[in-house]
């Protein structure tokens, strides 16, 4: 019991320092905080397939990217409240997502890895051609910010207001996340990942299973996707491409894919080193490479995950 | 349940630390002894890079005359150089990092249309005046055109206007293009042939067009299904890293002895041409946003063989642009007589000074510098400047390739 | 008829490039059962040893042919000895995440020590020029490609059917613990596979210099395309690389020709159909390479 109110405690603590964060750091801090959000949920609805159903995806930011071009260009041709971007956003990369999951889960390991790949790229290669709806490689910008909806009278160009959307938006979503690993569905995802036969032999089909889990995953990572159109101003194929998927992967591995709170650690991990790195010298790349390769080789469950387990074991 | 933890509390201790620091710099940043500082964006990652390189060179040079001969209102100046990574997001982020983490008092750069179409909307939010030194969509001084955007280089209508002249010259009537498949190969196209089309009215555009995607590194089948179409002419918008791949492999396949004519509106890149040294071919019509040997004032002999003693090498347009741009926010501090943003935003509107390419203005109308291109045709490569030289040469006055501020779609 | 001549010579140089870069790719997955994201990376590093072997040392094309591969090899050994045999036993995601963290490095030493703008390098003298078929001229140096991808894929051929090394390697692929016992050293064998795989992919990089842009991505592009020619080729199988080279090969030459509109989504879809339809590859997983 003692653990359990210990968790709460530190969850408490780390939404009131969310909530208190635009006052005790400088303003351009409140930029980084938002982006770290976004890729946080961006990393972790990766995990729901990564982490917790063991399949690697090299394609999940074609949801983001379907989520980002959605609402970009609903605010550009519709100019309506974001709330209702938002929303269709999850909804247009759920179908995206029933689509392109369809045929990946009939597909192991390796080969799944590379038919997400050849997906993602698909839709990447659809919006860099497609100059006529996508406007080709410059992607979507300059739409207006409207007003956020529900009638709440909301700044959202303001950046501070954009984060406090943006800290509500992703604190809900990651609690149904959560919610989802821990109800019986997430149990079976967990055992498909541990024992794909035994959940067969258990009279489940494990591929609808996982299936429903590729939606999910894709579902959410369009919400972050819908986010992160207004926050960045842009809706481009650059979010698309497989590296911006990479990028969910190397926040899962560098947090750790075993606990839920993993990816949001490893975002906040990627793009703190990024802003610092990127100050001191252009070669940031080469620091993410060698982190990544002893995490991979020395630490592969990621740093929260490792330091949890230590914790916990004692 | 062991899935939750402290995630935040390092990220605001970190932070707190970090934001102390600059938060100091911040509240002491009014005081007169503090350096003026200018962001800059360019790219300076990927095939395009070396126009990066040129700039910060430019840069540079400007910064050191200028800190030499007593600084900008008695203050030094210096820049914060960011890379665009040729992205519009990672342009925006970097703009933001510029003025709220380094705390710039203007900002300059951008190298593609493609990025300036992204970040040009953003710039009325960051309230920082903003010269942009080589992008060239109309656009951003048309019907994106803001109070903080200035642009100094030339556009794509000045100098397709330029091309278009050069094109009815030629007498060619049938006409294709090869560009990069973004905002600027389409628009270059697209204003080339209106203006064209205004020149001689018998002028066909042809239907069949080449865009091959930006980074591209095989041109050959673009390369035939141009040479297959039998044009009279082609515009060739491609440039960096994509025109030196496109001009060798053109070269192998016989592009250039073909019997059509070859205008490419950036070939006159010196990044381009001291690449390709004699691949360039010779006898084609290049244009350029700057011709280091085509303007004798004062201004620009100094600026040439300053940069000649200290690189080495002949300046490029993007040199002289990010040059230009330190120098442009010199006059108008002093004109202004203050760093404030806003101050120096409207000192720029209207703002005239001597630049290496000539007496420039912004017009208050749009934002646009009046300044016209420098097109020629390759000739002998200069042992120098390890470039081919342009002759005959023809420099474009600003005024006469200049769109009326009523046409641009822009309204200050 | 001429445009048709063109793009299939056009096709075919292209094809036999990705050959050379994806068949190291592909022997690496049939032993080591590693997929190696690195090998794009190990195919610039070829070409970026012989723009300096070229550009700046002065040394004939022949020579960095020779020698900047033996380089990347020596590489590829130090690659395999200090990581990669640290996740053999793990899944094989590991060792697809361990190598992507080895294509960040790789690439971004080479921006460091080269710089990030692009390079060239001319083709020697006796290869430049064009010559002419069906009145179509067509550069001499497509015709040296085409042909580095035949020798290549004769030599290995040759080498894994007809030698005592290919039979041993071979053996290491199908059964380790089996060969193993039959006294073959397979953590050499191992070693020497990796390396030589790293070997090819440095040939394609230095072929490869002359005719396109030396620059820091031309790694990560054509690792993506390797990935295509393989899934659709077959992974692990000898002929669906050559298979899966011509397919991707085709669809450049032609699809940029013919198609320009829809050319990039092209290779994409041939992958996801080859994979949903015969998940193994058009050629199965048979002769194990």
């Amino acid at each position: 019991m003692t653990t359990r109110l210990m968790i709460f405690g530190v969850l408490g603590l780390v939404l009131a320092a969310l909530f208190l964060l635009p006052y005790g750091v400088s303003y351009f801090y409140i930029f980084v905080a938002t982006e770290i959000l976004i890729m946080g949920l961006f990393a972790a609805s990766f995990n729901l397939v990564f982490g917790y159903t063991g399949m690697l995806s090299f394609g999940h930011a074609a949801f983001f990217g379907m989520g980002s071009y959605t609402t970009a260009m609903l605010l550009l041709h519709l100019q309506v409240p974001l709330v209702w971007t938002l929303l269709a956003a999850m909804f247009t990369s759920m179908l995206l997502a029933a689509v392109i999951g369809f045929f990946c889960v009939r597909l192991n390991e390796v080969y799944f890895a590379m038919l997400t790949l050849a997906f993602g790229m698909m839709v990447f290669a659809v919006a860099h051609q497609w100059r006529s709806v996508t406007n080709g490689s410059d992607g979507i910008t300059g739409f207006p910010l409207t007003e956020f909806g529900l009638g709440l009278d909301l700044q959202l160009a303001n950046p501070l207001v954009y984060y406090y959307v943006v800290l509500v938006v992703v604190v809900l979503a990651a609690a149904l996340l959560y919610l989802v690993t821990r109800s019986p569905f997430g149990l079976i995802l967990k055992a498909i990942s541990e024992n794909p036969e035994r959940v067969s032999f258990c009279g489940l089909n494990e591929r609808r299973f996982r299936l429903i889990a590729f939606i999910v995953a894709g579902l959410f990572a369009g919400l972050a996707g819908g986010l992160f159109a207004p926050f960045n101003r842009v809706a481009s194929p650059d979010m698309i491409h497989w590296s911006h998927s990479a990028e969910a992967v190397l926040m899962t591995i560098l947090g750790g894919s075993a606990y839920f709170l993993g990816p949001f650690f490893g975002a906040m991990v990627f793009v703190l080193l990024e802003t610092w790195i990127t100050s001191y010298t252009d070669h940031w790349m080469l620091f993410l490479g060698i982190i990544l390769a002893l995490m991979v080789m020395f630490f592969r469950r990621g740093i929260l995950g490792t330091v949890l387990d230590r914790v916990l074991r004692r | 349940m062991p899935n939750h933890t402290r995630t935040i509390p390092p990220l605001r201790t970190l932070c707190t630390a970090v934001c102390l620091a600059l938060g100091l710099g911040a509240a002491t940043s009014a005081q007169a002894e503090d350096p003026v500082r200018i962001g800059a964006i360019y790219i300076m990652s990927g095939s395009p890079s070396v126009y990066g390189q040129f700039a910060q060179q430019g840069m540079q040079l400007a910064v050191d005359e200028i800190n030499e001969s007593g600084g900008i209102l008695g203050r030094d100046v210096e820049f914060v150089l960011e890379d665009s990574q040729i992205k519009a997001d990672a342009a925006i982020q970097a703009a933001r990092k510029l003025v709220y983490s380094e705390q710039v008092h203007a900002l300059m750069g951008l190298d593609s249309s493609g990025v300036a179409t992204g970040v040009v909307p953003v710039v009325p939010e960051l309230q920082r005046p903003f010269i942009i030194t080589h992008a060239a969509t109309p656009d951003v001084t048309g019907k994106l055109c803001n109070r903080y955007t200035y642009r100094l280089s030339v556009n794509i209508s000045q100098n397709t206007k330029a091309a278009a002249e050069i094109a009815e010259q030629t007498g060619a009537k049938r006409w294709t293009t090869i560009g990069p498949d973004y905002a600027f190969g389409h628009q270059s196209w697209e204003f080339f042939g209106n203006y064209l089309q205004e020149l001689d009215p018998e002028v066909e555009l042809m239907e069949r067009t080449a865009f091959p995607r930006f980074g591209n590194e095989d041109f050959t089948p673009f390369i035939n299904n141009v040479m297959d179409a039998e044009p009279d002419g082609v515009l060739i918008s491609l440039w960096g890293g994509d025109l030196v791949n496109f001009i060798r492999q053109a070269n192998n396949l016989g592009f250039f002895d073909q019997d059509f004519e070859v205008l490419m509106t950036l070939g006159g890149a010196t990044e381009v041409m001291s690449a390709l040294g004699t691949d360039m071919p010779e006898g084609i019509w290049v244009g350029t946003r700057y011709w280091f040997a085509a303007h004798d004032n004062e201004v620009n002999n100094a600026f040439v063989s300053a940069y000649m003693d200290r690189y080495g090498k002949p300046p490029s347009y993007n040199a002289q642009g990010a040059y230009t741009g330190i120098q442009a926010y010199k006059a108008a501090i002093e004109k202004a007589g203050s760093t404030d943003p806003e101050a120096i935003t409207d000192a720029l509107s209207g703002l005239t000074f001597q630049a290496p390419n000539g007496e420039l203005t912004f017009r208050a109308g749009d934002h646009q510098a009046v300044v016209g291109p420098t097109w020629g045709q390759t000739a002998a490569l200069s042992e120098d400047y390890g470039v081919r030289m342009l002759d005959p040469m023809k420099t474009f006055d600003g005024d006469l390739v200049t769109p009326d501020v009523s046409e641009t779609g822009c309204s200050l | 008829m001429q445009s048709f001549i063109a793009a299939l010579l056009n096709s075919l140089d292209i094809a036999l490039l990705l050959f050379v870069i994806a068949v190291g790719l592909n022997i690496i997955f049939g032993v080591l059962n590693v997929i190696n994201f690195a090998h794009g990376a190990l195919y610039m590093l070829g070409a970026y040893f012989a723009y300096t072997a070229m550009g700046l040392l002065g040394l004939s094309f022949w020579v960095a042919l020779v020698v900047a591969p033996l380089l990347v090899a020596v590489v590829a050994i130090a690659i395999e000895r200090l990581m990669l045999r640290m996740v053999y036993d793990r899944h094989i995601t590991d060792s697809l995440l361990l190598t992507f963290a080895l294509l960040l490095i790789i690439d971004e030493s080479v921006r460091m020590i080269w710089g990030p703008s692009i390079q060239v390098v001319d083709p020697p003298a006796l290869l430049t020029g064009t010559f002419s078929v069906f009145g179509v001229n067509y550069p001499v140096y497509g015709l040296f490609v085409i042909a580095v991808g035949i020798a290549m894929m004769l030599g290995l051929w040759l080498l894994f059917t007809r030698t005592r090394l290919g039979r041993i390697v071979r053996a290491a692929a199908l059964d380790r613990e089996m060969a193993q016992t039959l006294g073959i050293n397979v953590p050499m064998v191992i070693t020497g596979v990796f390396a030589f795989g790293a070997w090819i992919a440095a040939v394609g990089g230095v072929v490869a210099a002359p005719m396109r842009a030396i620059g820091p991505a031309m790694g990560e592009k054509i690792i993506i395309e390797s990935f295509i020619v393989v899934v659709i080729g077959g992974l692990g199988s000898f002929p669906g690389t050559l298979l899966g080279a011509l397919v991707l090969g085709f669809i450049h030459g032609f699809g940029g020709r013919f198609l320009p509109e829809i050319n990039l989504v092209l290779p994409y879809i041939g992958m996801a159909l080859v994979l949903l339809i015969k998940p193994q590859g058009l050629m199965g997983k048979g002769a194990s390479a």
